[in-house]
């Protein structure tokens, strides 16, 4: 299981590029991104779990999708996703569908939100897979 | 001149033309200087989606862009572009998330030395009122889903039923604060949870509330038209429609991606993802934007209700000695129908302004009656530690730019360059020897929002003012700050 992050200089957002072995680390990849964008806490043990089922038609339709999931539980639910515990990604020809385990905190006083996350963009986003290594860009407008 | 491969023609001094050339179907023109392209646009993608956005069906005579351009997603920032209303599309891409995020500019009787003296007081007691910064809430009680739906579909004049505001306020705000055909039925109930808590709250970012001197008065007449002088204390507020308004952003993107398959349209760029205007997708994103359009007003509207309460409470004046009034409120990310003229007949077009302000002339029954012998206020914020301006429309604006001019400074560093010059400097401390208070939930945001990290202003407004889209009228400078 390998799976890089590496944040790139963006005039007005944050930008990042991503590498993983597989598509399902690309996306944990992508939500481990997502939270070092929005937090510097260190989460530690976690006993709150949330199931969720995201569908897509497209790799980058999915991982937004995927993404605004999460920012809408930061946003709305107060709930900080801090991993991925399971993920599976099936796709047909028209479509994909993600199943995954998160696991998270509540938002406390001991947790220091750095940015408000808009939304999850497609800019620069193209998952492409190379020598079975898969990567992308996402920008997160903030 | 070739910039990062894209062919720029100089038709005047501060006004470039990109070739119709490929898939666009009309030409795209910027209106900036040369030093400007040099030093901004450089390494910026900015030129290529102004490309990118000509190839838009239906786009009528030029894609825009405005001095302050820069990158964004699908449209530039700065970016306008209308569409033929009956054969043309809607894009989300030239709105933006923060739909109908805008800046709105009262004035007060204080003057600057009177105000100076309780600076810090009213700064602090500005910064405990308006909420502010990552999913500020609570300025006001929690909305019900059913209140909310009243708010998305009167705008600003919500506020004002609720005693948050005044019949005034409303006339003097764009399109009096309310889109009329805002459907809060197309709004989802995902928007509706973002929002519920966020009406009258700042957010973060480069969302801000500013007190400002009027330093500088170019244009006395329409000045005072305005109701402004030299030494006045102004106050301006920049934020939009929140949570609510990412939310429809998002919603409609998703549809508007499925449309643009089904309409068989070949764009450039997922973020220019877009649907007929007549289409039932094309109008029912229109419906739920300006849905969440009426939502922003309603939030600068309860704003500025809750400043002037403080104003008021710190230097115990009535609402006749205070004279806090708006002098007027803009939106810069929102699409609109509006009659322009191209090819010489006047036609219903789509107007997008994506980080762009409407900036219409005299005469026109768009702006309030007390404005028709000079144009419309156009107001464009600069950084917290330097200027900001107030400009008037100009018929020129009419012939050339949909009515559209600028709205901003533009980053100039990234936020993580921003926050490594900071590094070792007390920033507070140094805007505080400008005669500059600024309160923030925390350092990080003062930071990023640094005046370094934004371009400088006068240069945006000027390249509007030098080719007669807009006017200067008047030079605000900050003394107290608020951000997120």
């Amino acid at each position: 299981m390998t799976r890089n992050i590496k944040f790139v200089d963006h005039i007005a957002d944050i930008a990042v590029d991503l590498e993983a072995d597989s598509l399902e680390e690309l996306f944990k990849a992508a939500s481990e991104a997502y939270k070092i964008s929005v937090t510097d806490f260190d989460c530690h043990n976690l006993s709150d779990f949330m199931e969720i089922e995201i569908t897509g038609n497209s790799k980058e339709e999915l991982l937004v999708n995927f993404l605004n999931e999460i920012n809408f539980f930061l946003t709305t639910k107060e709930w900080l996703c801090c991993s991925i515990e399971s993920i599976k990604i099936i796709s047909d020809e028209n479509s994909l569908e993600l199943s995954a385990e998160l696991s998270g905190v509540k938002l406390n006083s001991e947790i220091e939100l750095k940015q408000e996350i808009k939304s999850v963009t497609y800019h620069q986003m193209m998952i492409e897979e190379k020598n079975k290594f898969y990567t992308t860009r996402i920008v997160f407008d903030i | 001149m070739n910039v990062g491969g894209i062919e720029l023609l100089k038709l005047r001094e501060n006004l470039w033309e990109i070739p119709k050339t490929g898939k666009m179907n009309v030409p795209g023109r910027i209106y900036i200087s040369h030093r400007m392209i040099e030093k901004n646009l450089s390494n910026d993608e900015a030129l290529k989606q102004v490309a990118n956005v000509a190839q838009l069906p239906g786009i009528q005579r030029y894609s825009l862009a405005m001095p302050d351009i820069h990158w964004g997603y699908g449209f530039p920032i700065g970016g306008v572009a209308a569409t033929d209303s009956d054969n043309g599309v809607i894009s989300p891409g030239g709105v933006g998330y923060d739909i109908n995020c805008g800046v709105r500019l009262a004035t007060t009787n204080l003057e600057y030395n009177s105000v100076q003296k309780r600076i810090d007081k009213l700064v602090n007691k500005l910064f405990s009122t308006v909420p502010t910064g990552v999913g500020a809430k609570g300025a006001i009680k929690k909305l019900s889903t059913t209140d909310l739906k009243k708010v998305l579909s009167q705008g600003s004049s919500w506020a004002v039923e609720h005693n948050l505001g005044s019949a005034e306020d409303v006339s003097f705000t764009e399109e009096s604060g309310t889109l009329k055909n805002a459907d809060p039925s197309l709004v989802s109930d995902r928007a509706y949870e973002r929002g519920a808590d966020q009406v009258g709250t700042l957010g973060s970012g480069n969302h801000f509330l500013e007190i400002d001197v009027v330093e500088e008065i170019y244009d006395a007449e329409t000045a005072e038209i305005f109701g402004m002088f030299k030494g006045q204390i102004a106050v301006q507020i920049h934020t939009g429609s929140r949570g609510l308004g990412y939310q429809v952003c998002d919603d409609y993107l998703k549809i508007l991606l499925k449309a643009s398959n089904k309409y068989a349209f070949d764009l450039p760029d997922k973020q220019l993802a877009c649907a007929p205007i007549k289409s039932q997708e094309g109008q029912d994103y229109l419906s739920a934007m300006q849905a969440a359009a009426n939502f922003a007003w309603n939030n600068r509207q309860v704003i500025m209700h809750l400043a002037k309460k403080v104003f008021k409470d710190t230097f115990k004046q009535s609402d006749s000695e205070l004279d806090f009034k708006l002098v007027y409120d803009v939106c810069h990310n929102i699409a609109k129908i509006e009659k322009h003229k191209v090819n010489g007949n006047y036609k219903e077009v789509c107007v997008h302004r994506k980080g762009a302000t409407r900036a219409f002339p005299p005469n026109s029954k768009m702006i309030p009656e007390k404005y028709r012998t000079v144009g419309q206020p156009v107001l464009i914020p600069g950084d917290m530690g330097r200027y900001s301006f107030v400009a008037v429309g100009t018929e020129k604006a009419m012939e050339e730019t949909f009515g559209s001019s600028c709205h901003g400074a533009g980053r100039n560093l990234s936020r993580k360059k921003a926050l490594k010059n900071a590094k070792g400097k007390n920033l507070v401390e140094e805007l505080k020897q400008k005669g500059i208070v600024v309160q923030a939930k925390g350092y990080r945001t003062i930071a990023e929002e640094m005046p370094g990290a934004y371009k400088d202003v006068s240069e945006v407004v000027d390249v509007m003012h030098n080719e007669g889209i807009t006017k200067k009228v008047a030079k605000l400078r900050p003394i107290g700050v608020i951000k997120g």
